[in-house]
C-alpha cells in the first residue's frame, strides 16, 4: 500500500470536500470533515498530535463513505488514508469491543447463532449492555433478523438461454445469513443472461476489517478468497462494500491482488454489460413507485451511478422517482450504526425524510448494511416502504413482487 | 491552561457543550484556512446557532478582552479567517438556513453559513440563481463571499458579491445587532452595507443577508479554445473585449494547469497546446448568443488557435468547464501545497505580466501554473511547493510579493477577489499612502474601536500585530 504520509500530502486544503461529508454537515465541525481529519493525521505523523487522544475520536466518527473522494479535485485517496490511519491506531492500542463486534459480524456461524439467541431478548433493538460496551451509549440499531426460506419455482430450461459461461459469486459473511434471497435472485438473473455460478467454498472478503483498523486480517481473508476463486472467471459481487474492497485488493496485497481485482464486477455493471436490460424490457414489469439509494461503496467507492438506474429504467411500467441526496450515506456504514449510534440515527432520519418526500413504495439499493438500516427506518416510518436489493427488484420484474414474499 | 478552562466554563454558560470545540485537535484543525503559509491556533472554536448567540459570544469576547475571528467554510486564500492573535474562532457553519424566498421580487434571505451554491440550487426550478460563482462555490459560504466581496468566472458580466447583496444583519464588533442596507435599492442613509462587504470580517460578523436572484440565461454556448502560445490566448481576450462583446466568462489556463489536469483526470488537449481559453456567451436570444460566439470564433482563428470546441447542452458544457473548475485542485497531484495568488492588471498588460510570473517563479525555483479570469485582468498564479520545507515557503512568499509589486507597477492591484487577509498586509503600503491608510483605519475604528474583531487583517501596523506576526508568518510546519 502507499505510504500514509505521501497520501496525506496530496491534500491542498481547498475544502471542496466539506459539503460532501455527512458528518461535517451534521456537526458543522472542521474536525469531523475530510480536510480536518487529513490534517489531524498529518499532524500526528509529524508528532504534533497524539494518535489516541487527539486523532482517534475524529477518525472513529468518520463513516468511511468516501463521498469526499468524489468531491476532491486533487484525487486524495481518503479511503486509503482512513484505513492506514485506523490500522496505525489499532496497532498501538487494540480496541477489544470493536474486534469482538467485527468477529460476530463477519462469521456467518456466529452471526446466525447471535441472531437466534437474541430472539429471546426483549425489544427490537440490540441490547443496551452490548451497545454501551461498544459505543458507550444506548443502541439505535435493531437486532439482526434471519429471514425465513424463500420458495420459488425453479427456472425452466425454456425460460433461459443456453449457458454461455461461468462466474464466481461472492456469498460473503453477513449477506449470506441476513439476505440469502439476494443471492438466490442474483443466481436467477445470472442464469437469465446465460451464466451459471461456479460453486466454491469461500467466506468473508475482509472489507469490514480493512475499514476498521485490521489490515493484516483483511489481507489474510483476501488471500483466502483469491485462493478459493483461482480461475480467470468474473467474480460477481452484490454487496457494494465488499465489491469496493475487492476491486482494491491490488492496493491491499500488491501484485497478487491486482489480477483478481480486475475480475471483480458489481452485479449492476455485470448485468448491464451482459444484456439484462433487454431481457427486462420483455419481462412483465412492475408499476410501483420506486426510488433508488446509492450505497456509498457503489457510488463513491466504485463510481457506479448509472448502471443500476439504467437497469431499473428497463423495467416495464416502473414509476422510478429520483431521491434527493441519493448518494449521501444513510449512517449504516458497516458497523458504524453500532459504534456511533447517535450520528448514525441523525443520518438515517435525514435519509428517511428524503425517502418519504418521494412517496415511493419501494426503495432499491445494493448493499446489505444500508439494506438493514434503511429497512429499519422504513419499518419505523408512517408509510412503511419496502426495501429491496437491486437483484431482488429486477427478478421481481420477471416473477412479480408477490413471488418474493413466498 | 487555567485561563482556557475558565473561558470554557463561561462560554458553556450560554452554549451547549457540542457548540464549543477545544483541545489540541481543535486548535490544530482551525489554525489556518486554505491559505496555509501562515498558521496560528485559536484557544477555542464556537458554533453559534443564531444571530443572538453570535452577539452573545462577541459581547463575552469584549468583556474578557478576547480576540475573535469569524470563519465560514475556511476556503479563503489569503488567511482571512486565520485567528492571528489566537482567541476564539466563531464558525458560521451552524447558520445554514434559507429563511425566505421572495420570487416575485427575486430576492432571498439566508443565514450566512450556507454554501453559495445552495442558494442557487434552491431557486433553480424557478429559473433563477445567485450570480457570484467563486470556484469554491459548492462549499464557500455566503458570509465568506460577503467578507471577501467574492467574484468568480461569471462576474465579468454579472458583477461581484457587492452587486448581489442588498441588506445585512450584522453583529458589530461590540456585540450589537444592526440592520444595514435595504431591500429597496437606492434607499436613504449611508451605504454601510457597501462598506462592510469586502471588509474581510473586520467590521463585524454578518449573520443574515438579503441577496438578489438573477434569471438564468435561456441560451448558453461554451467554447474551449487551444492556443500554441499564451500570448495568442491573451491577445484574443483583449480583442474580444475590444470588439464590444462581453462574454459571461473569459478564462485562461496555462500549460502548468494542463499538466495537472492530465495527471488528475487524464484530460488530453491538442499537441502543442500552451494555453486554453474558455469562453462562455449567454443571453435570452439564441441569435445574439450565436452572433457573439461567431465573433469569438473569428478572433480566436485570426490568433491561430489550434482547436476550438463548442458545447450548448449542459452535460457537454460542464465537461468543457472541468478544466477550469478543477484546475487548481488538480494541482494537488503536483505538490503537497499550493498558494493561489490574486493580482489584477489592465487586460492589455496580460502578456507582459505572464512573462514576469514565469521569470519570477523560475528564479525562485518554484513550480507555477496560471489560471485566471482573463476578461477582467484578474490573474491567479498558483505556486506549488512542499510546505514542510521552510526554505520553499520563504521563496513562495518572496516570489508572490515580487509578482504583486509588478502588478502595481503595471497599474493594477494586489487583489481581485481573494482579499488581503494576512497574506498581503505588507503590500498595502504600496497601494495606499500613509494618509489614505490612516483614513481607512479611522473608518474601521467607527465599527471596531477595541481591535478584537478579526485583528491583524487588511491594515498593516496594527497594535500588537507587528510583534506577533513572527509567530504566525510562515508557520506552515
Amino acid at each position: 500500500m502507499k505510504e500514509l504520509s505521501a497520501l496525506t500530502s496530496q491534500c491542498i486544503r481547498c475544502g471542496f470536500c466539506l459539503e460532501a461529508c455527512p458528518t461535517f454537515t451534521e456537526t458543522a465541525s472542521e474536525l469531523e470533515s475530510p480536510r480536518g481529519r487529513i490534517y489531524l493525521v498529518r499532524s500526528a505523523l509529524d508528532g504534533k498530535l497524539n494518535w489516541q487522544d487527539d486523532v482517534k475520536p475524529h477518525l472513529d466518527r468518520c463513516l468511511g463513505c468516501r463521498a469526499c473522494e468524489t468531491a476532491c479535485p486533487s484525487g486524495v485517496e481518503y479511503g486509503n488514508i482512513l484505513e492506514l490511519a485506523r490500522d496505525a491506531i489499532e496497532g498501538q492500542r487494540p480496541n477489544r469491543p470493536r474486534q469482538a463486534l467485527l468477529k460476530v459480524a463477519t462469521d456467518p456461524g456466529l452471526m446466525r447463532l447471535q441472531a437466534k439467541l437474541s430472539t429471546f431478548l426483549p425489544g427490537h433493538r440490540i441490547p443496551n449492555f452490548v451497545s454501551r460496551f461498544v459505543s458507550g451509549v444506548d443502541a439505535e440499531v435493531d437486532k439482526p433478523q434471519i429471514p425465513s426460506d424463500w420458495h420459488v419455482a425453479p427456472l425452466l430450461a425454456k425460460q433461459v438461454p443456453p449457458v454461455r459461461g461461468e462466474v464466481y459469486l461472492l456469498e460473503g459473511c453477513a449477506m449470506r445469513v441476513l439476505f440469502p434471497r439476494v443471492h438466490l435472485a442474483t443466481r436467477r438473473l445470472l442464469r437469465r443472461v446465460g451464466y451459471q455460478v461456479r460453486e466454491v467454498k469461500a467466506g468473508c472478503c475482509g472489507a469490514m476489517h480493512a475499514h476498521n483498523g485490521g489490515l493484516d486480517e483483511a489481507r489474510e481473508r483476501a488471500r483466502d478468497l483469491i485462493q478459493a476463486m483461482p480461475d480467470d472467471l468474473p467474480v460477481i459481487v452484490n454487496s457494494a462494500g465488499c465489491g469496493s474492497t475487492m476491486k482494491e485488493y491490488g492496493e491491499l496485497l500488491g501484485p497478487e491482488g491486482v489480477s483478481f481485482a480486475k475480475r471483480v464486477r458489481d452485479v449492476s455493471e455485470f448485468f448491464l454489460a451482459e444484456g439484462l436490460a433487454k431481457k427486462l424490457m420483455d419481462s412483465p414489469g412492475l408499476t410501483n413507485r420506486t426510488t433508488y439509494h446509492d450505497a456509498c461503496h457503489l457510488a463513491h467507492g466504485q463510481k457506479i451511478w448509472e448502471a443500476p438506474r439504467k437497469l431499473l429504467a428497463a423495467v416495464p411500467g416502473l414509476d422510478l422517482v429520483p431521491l434527493a441526496e441519493a448518494d449521501t450515506c444513510c449512517g449504516s456504514a458497516g458497523i458504524y450504526n453500532v459504534t456511533q449510534p447517535k450520528l448514525a440515527r441523525q443520518l438515517l432520519d435525514r435519509k428517511m425524510r428524503h425517502i418519504e418526500d418521494t412517496e415511493a413504495e419501494i426503495v432499491v439499493l445494493g448493499n446489505p448494511g444500508c439494506h438493514a438500516w434503511i429497512a429499519q427506518g422504513c419499518y419505523e416510518s408512517a408509510r412503511k416502504p419496502v426495501v429491496l436489493h437491486l437483484a431482488e427488484m429486477l427478478e421481481a420484474s420477471f416473477i412479480g413482487l408477490d413471488a418474493l414474499s413466498d | 491552561m487555567d485561563v482556557e478552562r475558565g473561558w470554557l466554563a463561561e462560554l458553556m454558560g450560554f452554549l451547549r457543550p457540542d457548540q464549543v470545540l477545544t483541545g489540541a485537535a481543535a486548535r490544530r484543525g482551525y489554525d489556518c484556512d486554505a491559505y496555509t503559509v501562515d498558521r496560528f491556533p485559536p484557544v477555542a472554536i464556537v458554533l453559534p446557532e443564531s444571530t443572538a448567540e453570535v452577539a452573545e459570544v462577541v459581547r463575552w469576547c469584549n468583556l474578557r478582552n478576547v480576540p475573535f475571528t469569524a470563519r465560514g467554510a475556511g476556503t479563503g486564500l489569503s488567511g482571512g479567517s486565520l485567528p492571528a492573535l489566537g482567541g476564539i474562532v466563531i464558525s458560521t457553519k451552524k447558520l445554514t438556513q434559507i429563511l425566505e424566498i421572495d420570487l416575485p421580487n427575486r430576492q432571498m434571505l439566508a443565514q450566512t453559513g450556507i454554501a453559495n451554491k445552495k442558494l442557487s440550487d434552491a431557486v433553480k426550478a424557478a429559473g433563477l440563481h445567485f450570480a457570484p460563482d467563486p470556484s469554491s462555490q459548492t462549499v464557500a459560504t455566503l458570509g465568506g463571499n460577503i467578507a471577501e466581496n467574492a467574484g468568480g468566472p461569471h462576474t465579468l458580466k454579472y458583477g461581484v458579491t457587492a452587486s448581489h447583496v442588498v441588506a445585512l444583519t450584522l453583529v458589530t464588533p461590540e456585540g450589537d445587532v444592526v440592520q444595514l442596507g435595504d431591500r429597496v435599492p437606492g434607499g436613504p442613509g449611508l451605504d454601510l452595507a457597501g462598506l462592510v462587504i469586502g471588509s474581510e470580517g473586520t467590521l463585524g460578523i454578518a449573520t443574515e443577508a438579503w441577496v438578489t436572484l438573477t434569471p438564468l440565461p435561456n441560451h448558453v454556448i461554451t467554447a474551449l479554445v487551444a492556443f500554441g502560445t499564451v500570448r495568442e490566448a491573451t491577445e484574443s481576450v483583449a480583442e474580444i473585449i475590444a470588439s464590444g462583446t462581453i462574454p459571461a466568462a473569459l478564462e485562461i489556463m496555462d500549460r502548468g494547469i494542463l499538466g495537472a489536469l492530465k495527471a488528475a483526470f487524464n484530460l488530453e488537449y491538442p499537441v502543442g497546446t500552451e494555453a486554453l481559453l474558455l469562453v462562455e456567451c449567454d443571453g435570452d436570444s439564441a441569435e445574439l448568443v450565436k452572433a457573439e460566439m461567431a465573433t469569438v470564433d473569428a478572433i480566436c482563428r485570426s490568433q491561430n488557435c489550434l482547436n476550438l470546441e463548442t458545447a450548448e447542452d449542459e452535460v457537454a458544457r460542464q465537461k468543457l468547464w472541468t478544466a477550469r473548475k478543477k484546475g487548481v485542485g488538480a494541482m494537488g497531484r503536483l505538490a503537497p501545497s499550493i498558494v493561489t495568488h490574486d493580482g489584477v492588471i489592465p487586460r492589455s498588460k496580460l502578456p507582459e505580466m505572464l512573462d514576469t510570473v514565469y521569470e519570477v517563479a523560475s528564479r525562485h525555483q518554484i513550480g507555477v501554473a496560471n489560471i485566471f479570469h482573463a476578461g477582467d485582468g484578474n490573474l491567479h498564479p498558483c505556486f506549488y511547493f512542499d510546505d514542510r520545507d521552510p526554505d520553499q515557503v520563504r521563496r513562495v512568499v518572496e516570489a508572490g510579493e515580487e509578482i504583486m509589486r509588478r502588478c502595481i507597477e503595471l497599474g493594477g492591484s494586489i487583489t481581485g477577489e481573494h482579499g488581503i487577509g494576512v497574506e498581503k498586509l505588507d503590500l498595502m503600503g504600496l497601494m495606499f499612502s500613509p494618509a489614505d491608510l490612516e483614513f481607512q483605519a479611522q473608518a474601521k475604528r467607527i465599527f471596531n474601536d477595541g481591535a478584537l474583531c478579526n485583528p491583524c487583517k487588511i491594515l498593516p501596523n496594527q497594535k500588537s500585530c507587528v510583534e506577533h506576526k513572527s509567530r504566525w508568518r510562515g508557520m506552515a510546519w
